[in-house]
């Protein structure tokens, strides 16, 4: 043993001083990596990692210390006060949860740090020197003041950088691990250093045997047991911060992943977010639209000048437009169902609930003129019209109909029919085959006939039984031209009167006739008027040919009474002479001479009017009677058609030409024809028949004209070819004798024959040669 | 001319009809002229020479009854008879009314014609007379005073000279002395010879007659 003065030597083994480096190193390492944890946790976790930090570190620090110590050796042997390690052990903890609290905070500034570090820097101090006071050797422990000063400055130094290296590590990046490999191992040798210096601050002097109560004496295997405990612990601390921060990454990941998806879907959801508000926009509009669509598709039901209409199968009304609801004056309740009957003129009601009923029951379209009241009372025409609309099946789905405001065409109508049925003619209208169909109230008044009874064929029983030929009307219209005819027809009263019934067909567009329209117009006083025109025209012939006949006269008294009065007036101057003795013989006989000239000049005068009368000279040529005739009848036919007299020609094909002059034969048989025309106009005698005749005789040919007046007495007839010999009032009596010239000029002869009825005239021509 | 002798002028188309009227003129002693047509007479110098007009009705260019028209509406007033082949009344109304004589109808009778043509020559006879004293009525007017040109209306209107003095403002002698004046150079043998002679001079009476 030593002396009790001097130091008890003390020696390291030197491979447990690396083993408590090491253990520093590690317990940096695990202080460094649970410093993370306790910064990245939070509430009870962030406790709990805070807590198992502290003892995981506190535990590493204090090994670290105690192996320092083991690693001491004295020459003496050395026992341990196991409650002050214990205390040492909590100090460490304390120490550690400080460090850990302050540098897991989420700031660290200059008053944390240096607050941390001290206490840090205390509690290792504590721990070391209450370890170091746990020792139980037979000595003193006397401590350099200057030493136990440099390990606390020393303590507190490099718990500031282990703070600040803890705080600048504590978030995980990339070169976390490498990087506090390094820390740790400048902490772990920091503390070591530290550690070492405050047992070198230690001295030992040999001293009497310690209070070994309490104490337990620290074996080799305690002390390796010690290191790997706290190695496993720290490995533990560790492994269990790298599992959680493997855990914590994998959740983070997971959360950034869930994140990430979140987000996607959020950005999905957002997408379909806007695409469904466009839908919903869109969609807006379009029932916008519809909308719209339906309220013009309803200003338009309701606003066109009509009233429409809609109801169910079975003929009930459950919609009607706003035309007719303010027409009515009713509302939609009142005219639905029947309620629309109410506003029908009360005659027409019958009427149209039968015919609805009869359409709806049959499904045929409905169309009824009828009256309907306004709100006002007045009622108006309509016209209503309603169709069905069916489905695929057939099936009547709906009635939809009209009411269309016929009032002022009806008005129109009636104005017109007021004005048909008021004419002053009589109107109708008939089918294509001239049977009638309509006859103006004019017509029906006028011939007594109903409607119902003119209708038809009927209409033929207001003619005169003369005129009432079906054949002859039905040939008419047949023709399909337009036509006139005049009839007589009778008045209600039985007088019959002259008519003039006009009538025009309407066609269609392929000229197809699809109607006839006419009138039957009174002209009993225009016919009348003609007829008394008729005679003012004869009168007026009579004047114009008593006229003419007195120029005629006048000419011949002055062509004849010039020489008659030369004859006169020198026979009575001969005379003269003779009585008072002829003193000029001379002059005597000159005026004698005159007096024979004037005779043959006076006969000359008669010659030249008979050869005025007779129409100059005659040339003769070849001539066919028949080409005469025909010539010859159609000049007078106006004056026939005046006279009534229906002429017919009986003409021989066969006959010979004939040599003659035919204006002179003309001028034969004009005078033949007027004559028995006007025999037959001053005559009752009826019907008025001329007839002429051609026909081939012995010598050559024949041709007659014989009339059916009252022919001529015997008396006459002897002299009815005499010169001015005349039985009509104001005959000059010189046409048949003219005639008979004219006819002995052509070598045949004019002839008188006896007839059963009227008179009949007759002249020959001889053929070929008829020159006399 | 002569009184004595008878000019008649006869207008006719017919040239028989002419010479025949001539002839029968003639024979009771009257002279004849011809004319085809009334232009043929109107070439005439002295177309007032006849003393009758035998005037057929229908002549070449203008008839009878025009021709009867214009010789009036000259101031020639020589009597027409008319003779016509053809008339009628109302040309024979007309003729009758504008101064013929006589209307004839041919042929006529000799004697009616030289009946006609003698009434003719007395009416002629009798306006030439009177033409004559009316002419010889205007030379004596002519000579009269103007004093007893004016005083003449007053002595014909029948006034005794006093009045007449009082009316134009003279004495009653000086008014004594122009009538027996006048009187004397007219040749009134009477106031009522005076009278008849102022009627056909054409002088009317003073239109201011004033009784006193």
């Amino acid at each position: 043993m030593i002396s009790a003065n001097a130091a008890l030597p003390g020696s390291y083994d030197y491979s447990e001083v690396a083993r408590s480096v090491f253990i520093a190193v590690a317990a940096s390492y695990a202080a460094l990596d649970l410093t993370g944890r306790v910064s990245a946790a939070s509430g009870r976790i962030r406790l709990a990692w805070l807590s198992g930090g502290a003892v995981a570190m506190g535990l590493g620090i204090w090994a670290m210390h105690f192996k320092g110590m083991l690693a001491f050796h004295l020459p003496v042997s050395v026992a341990y006060h196991w409650p002050t390690i214990l205390a040492s052990v909590l100090v460490a903890i304390f120490a550690s949860a400080v460090a850990l609290y302050v540098t897991s905070r989420e700031k660290m500034g200059t008053v944390e740090a240096t607050t941390g570090s001290i206490f840090m820097g205390a509690g290792i101090v504590g721990l070391h020197y209450l370890c170091m006071a746990a020792m139980r050797l037979p000595g003193i422990t006397v401590y350099s003041p200057i030493l136990v000063a440099c390990s606390v400055v020393l303590a507190i130094l490099f718990s500031l950088i282990a703070l600040l290296m803890a705080f600048g590590l504590r978030e995980e990046t990339r070169w976390t691990i490498p990087r506090r490999v390094g820390s740790a191992t400048v902490m772990g040798i920091a503390i070591s250093a530290m550690h070492y210096t405050g047992m070198a601050a230690a001295s030992f002097f040999p001293a009497s045997p310690p209070d070994l109560s309490h104490a337990v004496s620290i074996t080799s295997l305690g002390n390796n047991a010690i290191a790997i405990a706290t190695l496993i612990v720290l490995a533990a601390a560790v492994t269990t911060s790298s599992v959680d921060r493997r855990a914590r990454a994998e959740v983070q990941r997971l959360n950034q992943d869930l994140e990430r998806r979140v987000a996607e879907r959020t950005l999905q959801l957002e997408a379909v977010n806007q695409s469904l508000r466009k839908e919903i926009a869109e969609r807006g509009q379009a029932e916008e639209d519809v909308r719209r669509s339906e309220d013009r598709l309803r200003l338009a039901i309701d606003t066109i000048p009509q009233q429409i209409w809609s109801g169910p199968p079975d003929g009930s009304l459950d919609y009607c437009n706003a035309q007719w609801r303010s027409y009515t004056g009713l509302t939609l309740e009142e005219l639905k169902g029947e309620g629309w009957q109410r506003m029908l003129h009360p005659d027409d009601r019958d009427r149209v609930v039968n015919a609805w009923r009869e359409s709806v029951a049959t499904g045929t379209p409905y169309e009824q003129e009828e009256r309907h009241r306004r709100a006002d009372g007045q009622c108006r025409w309509f016209l209503a019209r309603g169709v069905a609309l069916r489905d695929s099946a057939g099936r009547i789905a709906r009635w939809y109909g009209s009411n269309t405001d016929i009032e002022d065409r009806k008005e129109a109508e009636a104005r017109l029919r007021l004005v048909i049925d008021t004419l002053p003619a009589l109107v109708w209208s008939k089918l294509p085959d001239g049977s009638a169909d309509f006859l103006n109230q004019r017509f029906r008044e006028y011939t007594g006939l109903p409607m119902e009874e003119g209708l038809g064929w009927g209409w033929m029983n207001a003619f005169h039984p003369e005129n009432r030929a079906e054949e002859e009307w039905r040939e008419a219209f047949a023709a399909g031209q337009p036509f006139e005819k005049e009839a007589r027809m009778r008045r209600a009263d039985g007088v019959y009167r002259w008519f003039l019934l006009r009538a025009t067909p309407l066609r269609d567009e392929e000229g197809k006739i699809l109607k006839w329209y006419g009138t039957t117009t009174d002209i009993e006083d225009r016919k009348r008027a003609d007829e008394s025109l008729l005679e003012a025209q004869n009168k007026l012939a009579h004047v114009t040919r008593t006229h003419a006949m007195g120029e005629l006269a006048a000419a011949i008294a002055h062509e004849v009474n010039q020489p008659l009065t030369a004859i006169v007036t020198n026979a009575n101057f001969c005379l003269r002479a003779l009585e008072g003795g002829i003193k000029n013989p001379h002059e005597l006989r000159v005026a004698i001479t005159e007096i024979a000239n004037d005779g043959t000049r006076a006969s000359a005068v008669i010659s030249r009017i008979r050869g005025l009368l007779m129409n100059g000279t005659p040339r003769r040529k070849e001539t066919d009677i028949n080409e005469v005739i025909q010539e010859v009848i159609t000049l007078p036919r106006n004056e026939l058609s005046r006279s009534r007299v229906s002429l017919r020609s009986e003409l021989a094909s066969d006959l010979p030409g004939v040599l003659g002059d035919p204006v002179q034969l003309q001028q034969v048989l004009i005078n033949l024809i007027m004559n028995a025309v006007e025999a037959m106009r001053f005559s009752s005698q009826r019907p008025r028949k001329l007839l002429i005749r051609s026909a081939k005789s012995s010598d050559g040919i024949l041709v007659q004209v014989q009339d059916s007046g009252p022919g001529i007495d015997p008396e006459a007839a002897r002299r009815i070819f005499d010169p001015f010999f005349t039985t009509k009032p104001e005959g000059i009596g010189m046409g048949l004798s003219i005639s008979s010239s004219i006819i002995e000029s052509h070598g045949g002869q004019l002839s008188l024959l006896p007839a059963s009825q009227g008179a009949l005239f007759q002249f020959t021509l001889p053929v070929g040669n008829g020159v006399s | 001319m002569s009184e004595a002798v008878g000019v008649v002028f006869v207008v006719d188309d017919d040239p028989s009809v002419r010479r025949a009227i001539k002839r029968l003129v003639e024979s009771v002693g009257l002279q004849a002229e011809l004319f085809g047509s009334a232009q043929e007479l109107l070439r005439r110098p002295d177309r007032d020479a006849a003393n009758c007009l035998v005037l057929d009705i229908r002549l070449p260019g203008m008839s009878g009854l025009g021709f009867q028209r214009e010789l009036a509406a000259a101031g020639i007033h020589t009597p027409i008879v008319f003779i016509t082949a053809h008339g009628d009344i109302p040309m024979t109304v007309r003729a009758m009314k504008a101064g013929a004589v006589e209307f004839l109808t041919k042929p006529f009778r000799d004697q009616d014609l030289l009946d006609a043509i003698q009434q003719g020559l007395e009416k002629d006879r009798a306006r030439r007379a009177e033409e004559a004293e009316v002419s010889m009525l205007r030379e004596r007017l002519a000579s009269l005073t103007p004093r007893e040109r004016e005083v003449l209306p007053w002595v014909v209107s029948g006034l005794p000279n006093k009045q007449i003095a009082d009316a134009i403002g003279a004495s009653e002698a000086t008014i004594k002395v122009h009538r027996s004046q006048l009187m004397r150079k007219l040749g009134a043998p009477s106031l009522a010879e005076l009278v008849r002679m102022s009627e056909k001079m054409g002088i009317a009476s003073p239109k201011t007659f004033k009784p006193s």
